[in-house]
């Protein structure tokens, strides 16, 4: 007896923090409220030591950061700055994997050729080097984090498109396409249904969903790393606040500062995070 | 394709990459707005500045930049500081810079190495997989802020003591060994190739006539795993500049952010150029192994006979 994986509430999970990602993101104030002095934690002679932890200041569920202003303003800001580009950057490896999968179904040898000549040579520096190079030399007008994203999903598309074509190459490759020909269906049904959807969709997605959240552990570094520097962040403009910002606050507690909320809220968008990619792989396994 | 057409193109691009990743530096540092020489000397706040570029090679355009450049950094010479360390030479401090690297590098390859020879072995079960798989969707920046916090709190801002330094080290290498999924993919990739290849027939026959799996699968899986080691080194250079920033190790990564932040482009050039010159070599080293495994797979059967009955 076969056992039929249950991939539907998987899927439902991964869409809706996808979702959730994605409202909250649309829903971010532009600007931060402003500092509310009352809404901090202070010690006995009146110094501040921190912010006001979860559920403490009616409205800010997240808590506050030392100023006074509510963390979850800062959660709904990064969500706005890590979503989209999130989003194209998975879109962009599931379209690069897919096109290499159906390359070596088709029996395309010279483009084969070529695109394993692509994947060697973008994949052939630490991504995270490329990264930093390219922060650098973006114009100020683009220091965005969907640039970055979408030079992040090139160079982690050779694993992807390899995986994809040996995934076709175990299907049989050209000789799959030609059995099911053999079946009269048509070239649409044998590359889009047989190929794509039954056979490369959970490496596809699997990747698709690791770069999405690759691409948003990637802005929190970028984003951590300039705070620890002291720096503007490369992947969003001053006015805005990215989830690194949370992690930076909740650093703070290490030392001594009542910012404990702020590390736990940052951990907590992480798992979400984590989750969503799971949830995604787990929706696209195969039976 | 043929077999040697991966190897040959591995061998060329291991060859170009130390000379393209500065030249395309160079050409974008050219393409942006403005005049290289206004970066270290923006107009207004300092005068002089056509003096300075003529002196700084920059008043020739981007090919007599590129040329001069290349031609010292051939030499050694990787050229002077222009914001970071206005003046001071870049050479110096990315050799200093590179031991800490290749140290962290070398600490986070000790658990690669050893989840990679335990899944060949066989000998750590599946059950696991769920573990390793956990473990690696912590982000490496955030299992760096853990240990930045712990040597922090422990050590405090000692100067002088080498055991902070080495804490950092150690921790960092950990970190980097782990996060990202690192051991996930060293622990998994290898189990799956090893997996593959125990199907084949020629592996059954010998396990049928008593000889182990792993003498006989090596070989055919060699190239295989080379190319995901050395995967997995770039991996670990690439989360290096991460973990080196936020844990404080003054390695090559947080040299080349450092100069990132400073518009430093003597020592972004510099410190890409030696990643890429590394990046290059284990390159040539997997096109080396790949043509040595080949050519060993495709002696004569004469040749193999002998080995296989003296």
């Amino acid at each position: 007896m076969t056992r039929r994986t249950n991939r539907l509430p998987w899927l439902v999970v991964a869409l809706l923090l996808l979702g959730g990602l994605i409202v909250t993101g649309m829903w971010a104030p532009e600007f931060v409220d402003p500092p509310i002095l009352e809404n901090v934690a202070k010690d006995e002679y009146g110094t501040t030591v921190g912010g006001l932890g979860f559920f403490q200041v009616p409205g800010a569920w997240l808590g506050t950061n030392e100023y006074g202003v509510p963390l979850h303003q800062f959660a709904a800001q990064g969500a706005s700055i890590v979503a989209l580009p999130a989003a194209i950057a998975g879109m962009l490896v599931m379209a690069l994997a897919t096109l290499s999968g159906l390359v070596r179904c088709a029996d395309v040898p010279w483009l084969d050729t070529v695109l394993q000549v692509f994947g060697e040579l973008t994949g052939a520096l630490p991504r995270m080097v490329v990264v930093v190079v390219v922060s650098l030399l973006l114009p100020y007008d683009y220091k965005y984090l969907l640039p970055i994203a979408l030079v992040w999903a090139v160079l982690a598309s050779p694993a992807a498109m390899d995986e994809a074509a040996a995934s076709a190459g175990r299907l049989g490759g050209a000789r799959f396409v030609e059995a099911l020909r053999a079946h009269g269906f048509s070239a649409t049904r044998i590359y889009l249904y047989h190929v794509v959807w039954m056979n490369l969709r959970p490496v596809i997605v699997r990747q698709g969903a690791e770069v999405m959240m690759q691409v948003v552990f990637l802005e929190i570094a970028l984003s951590y790393l300039a705070l620890a520097s002291n720096s503007p962040s490369f992947t969003h403009a001053e006015n805005m606040h990215s989830w690194a910002e949370l992690l930076y606050l909740g650093y703070s507690a290490f030392l001594g500062r009542e910012m404990g909320h702020a590390l736990i809220a940052s951990l907590i968008l992480v798992a979400i995070t984590a989750v969503m990619a799971q949830s995604f792989r787990f929706a696209a396994r195969a039976r | 394709m043929k077999w040697w057409m991966r190897p040959l193109v591995r061998l060329l691009a291991a060859i170009l990459l130390p000379l393209f990743v500065p030249a395309i530096i160079t050409g974008a540092l050219w393409a942006l707005p403005g005049d290289p020489a206004s970066i270290i000397c923006p107009p207004g706040a300092c005068d002089g500045g056509e003096a300075l570029a003529a002196r700084w090679d920059l008043d020739q355009g981007p090919l007599h930049y590129y040329s001069v450049w290349m031609s010292n950094a051939a030499t050694g010479d990787f050229g002077r500081s222009w914001t970071l360390m206005s003046g001071s030479p870049v050479y110096d401090e990315i050799v200093a810079s590179i031991p800490y690297t290749a140290m962290l590098v070398g600490l986070a390859l000790v658990p690669l190495m050893f989840g990679t020879l335990m899944a060949a072995l066989g000998w750590l079960p599946k059950s696991l997989d769920y573990l390793w798989q956990l473990v690696g969707l912590l982000p490496a920046v955030i299992l760096a802020l853990l240990v930045a916090a712990y040597v922090t709190i422990t050590w405090g801002a000692t100067f002088g003591d080498w055991r902070p330094v080495a804490l950092r080290l150690v921790l960092g290498g950990l970190v980097l060994g782990v996060a990202d999924g690192a051991l996930a993919g060293a622990v998994m990739g290898t189990r799956s190739v090893f997996e593959e290849e125990v199907k084949q027939r020629y592996v059954q026959i010998a396990l049928l006539r008593g000889e182990s799996v792993l003498s006989n699968a090596l070989p055919n899986v060699l190239p295989a795993m080379i190319g995901q080691m050395r995967g997995r080194v770039l991996h670990v250079l690439s989360g290096a500049v991460v973990v080196e920033v936020v844990v404080g190790i003054p390695g090559l990564g947080k040299l080349l952010w450092d100069g990132t932040l400073k518009q430093d482009f003597g020592f972004v050039l510099a410190a890409t150029f030696v990643f890429a010159m590394f990046s290059g070599a284990l390159m040539f080293t997997q096109a080396l192994s790949e043509i040595a495994v080949a050519l060993y797979v495709r002696r004569s059967p004469r040749g193999v006979l002998a080995e296989v009955q003296p």
